[in-house]
């Protein structure tokens, strides 16, 4: 059996939890989705954890140039004003790089499922009463994704290892946004 | 505040006038191109069905030749990208090690990763190549495809805005009214773009104007390496730096966020730690809407636009450009791909797009590991040569249809 089988056999069994093909479908892919956003979750917590040093010296870079820029403002010195948004957009600009392979790690599950669904659920539309349109499996999946991760974002403080990855992201939110 | 720089101003403007005059006669000349019927002395048999695959990529499935030659669909084949029988197998380990260069580049570079994914779609998993060879005998499938390449690159390149949205918003650092005006103008320019040119570029077409694209970025970078570019960023940071030495005392600049002061078509003021910034919103309209149709038909973020437009054109503060951009680009973005999806109905290989994104992040963990072993003009010079080379093959190849180079 190749992997994707593997994988396909797997996931399946999240389809079979009612027994009902539509309530099948509806819990199926928010399962699929709470499994992605987890995986996602996993993941940017080793990203982070292996680069965080690296990202911290680029935030703190971003955070004393709109320190300053904004200190030159209230002053009315518009040329170090200036200067500082200068020097602050080229240390913005490599922040913004390295930001996406944190974006990277917390959704390459995402798409892994949607190619999945596709092959399973491709041609399968759900329809909307009264309106007569079809919802297709991406939109229905990326619908099930967001309730799925407002709820792990619920859990996340309660569950073990996730705990002290969210205690992480938090302080680096806060730095990142410049907040003391 | 009043703008000393007005010189800085005057040449973005007439560089993006430029950029978009050139896309506007581009686009009119394909909007007035009337697809031309070839007369083969022997009708070949076409496909016939969709073979599985959705959408408009399936309908021109069906009308393409079938047969095993260039330029004809293998029906017997197996399923290759986007889910076309014989179309190249994108071998997943070549994914991967080709998306850790890119997400190696987003970490050193910068936006140059967005033009090597864009490299990696077109020439190294060899999409490009199979797109054209239906040039003549299925145009209708070689547009769909490039529909599908311009929407993968977008997908790659756009996707770091969306976390990083999501974090200025919670710190209430999106300069509202601005990113409105900017926002509104870039959903036009999202929504133009695939409604107008989607099915209607040939890969060739596209190839041209990512040549173009790949020089401009080659431009900038060269011109950051001359003595004129480093004098202006050395002044700057020279100048940053005798400022910080004179603040003695570091207040405490927990700000009130920003507080829209007056709102009017053409002339409208927020407030930012005591000081009003005005701002044209249909200034801010006409720039959101230019910087996201090039993006949006280049296949690219726009970030590296809006920036700049921000902080040199509206004269925006560092501290709300972060953000505001950041919104600005996710909106386009997120306009501009519903729209290839939707309108143009590009098919997707989200296996892909997932594998992809798993190298882009091995590489972004790589990068700074390794960037302080090479000194960053070397890597500026490297990747000027790069673009140079990458931008004149794509240019004589999708103009002239020849590359110039090997």
């Amino acid at each position: 059996m190749n992997l994707y089988a593997t994988i396909d056999s797997i996931l399946i069994n999240l389809y079979r939890v009612t027994g009902n093909p539509l309530s099948d479908y509806f819990v199926g892919t928010f399962l699929l989705a709470l499994l992605c956003v987890i995986v996602g979750e996993l993941t940017i917590s080793v990203v982070f954890r292996i680069n965080k040093s690296h990202l911290d010296r680029l935030n703190s870079r971003v955070v004393k140039m709109q320190e300053l820029s904004s200190e030159a403002l209230q002053r009315g010195d518009e040329e170090s004003y200036r200067a500082c948004n200068k020097v602050g957009n080229d240390a913005f600009g490599h922040l913004f790089f390295n930001k996406f392979g944190l974006a990277a790690a917390s959704l390459w599950p995402i798409f892994l499922a949607l190619a999945w669904m596709q092959e399973r659920f491709i041609g399968i539309g759900l329809p909307l009463p009264w309106i007569g349109w079809e919802i297709n499996y991406v939109l229905f999946y990326i619908l099930c994704y967001i309730p799925a991760r407002i709820l792990f974002g619920r859990m996340k403080p309660r569950l073990p290892y996730f705990r002290s990855v969210n205690q992480m992201l938090q302080a680096y939110e806060k730095s990142a946004a410049g907040q003391k | 505040m009043k703008k000393k720089n007005w010189y800085g101003k005057v040449g973005l403007c007439v560089l993006l006038f430029v950029l978009a005059f050139s896309l506007a006669t581009q686009l009119a000349a394909i909007a007035q191109d009337k697809p031309t019927v070839e007369q083969p002395a022997e009708a070949p048999q076409v496909v016939g069905s969709n073979l599985g695959v959705s959408g408009k990529l399936g309908q021109a499935l069906a009308k393409a030749p079938a047969g095993t030659g260039p330029g004809q669909i293998d029906v017997n084949a197996p399923k290759g990208a986007f889910g076309i029988p014989g179309a190249p197998q994108v071998s997943y380990l070549l994914a991967i090690l080709w998306a850790t260069w890119v997400g190696w580049i987003f970490s050193t570079v910068g936006a140059f990763g967005g033009i090597m994914a864009g490299v990696g779609h077109m020439t190294v998993y060899g999409l490009g190549n199979y797109a054209k060879t239906f040039s003549k005998t299925a145009p209708t499938l070689n547009k769909t495809l490039t529909d599908s390449i311009r929407t993968s690159n977008q997908f790659l390149v756009g996707l770091s805005a969306l976390i990083s949205t999501i974090n200025y918003l919670k710190a209430k650092r999106l300069a509202w009214p601005l990113g409105i005006a900017l926002a509104l103008g870039s959903i036009a320019g999202a929504v133009f773009i695939p409604i107008l040119t989607g099915g209607k570029i040939s890969f060739r077409q596209y190839q041209g104007w990512f040549g173009v694209f790949v020089f401009t970025v080659g431009g900038v970078l060269l011109y950051e390496l001359t003595p004129k570019g480093q004098e202006g960023k050395k002044a700057a940071k020279a100048a940053a730096q005798a400022f910080e030495k004179s603040v003695k005392e570091k207040k405490d600049l927990v700000s009130d966020g920003i507080t829209l002061k007056k709102f009017g078509i053409t002339k409208s003021t927020f407030t930012f730690f005591g000081t009003d910034f005005n701002f044209n919103p249909v200034w801010a309209f006409v720039g959101g809407l230019v910087i996201a149709a090039i993006s949006s038909f280049i296949g690219v973020g726009g970030g590296f636009l809006y920036v700049p437009y921000l902080t040199s054109i509206v004269g925006a503060p560092m501290y709300v450009v972060a953000g505001t951009s950041a919104m600005a680009v996710l909106v386009s973005m997120v306009t501009s791909i519903a729209g290839y999806i939707t309108v143009a109905k590009a098919g997707m290989d989200w296996g892909l797009i997932g594998i992809e994104l798993v190298g882009i992040f091995v590489g972004s963990m790589i990068g700074p590991r390794t960037q302080k072993y090479i000194p960053d003009k070397w890597l500026k010079i490297i990747f000027v040569i790069l673009a140079f080379y990458v931008g004149l093959r794509y240019f004589s190849a999708g103009f002239f249809g020849q590359s110039w180079v090997p």
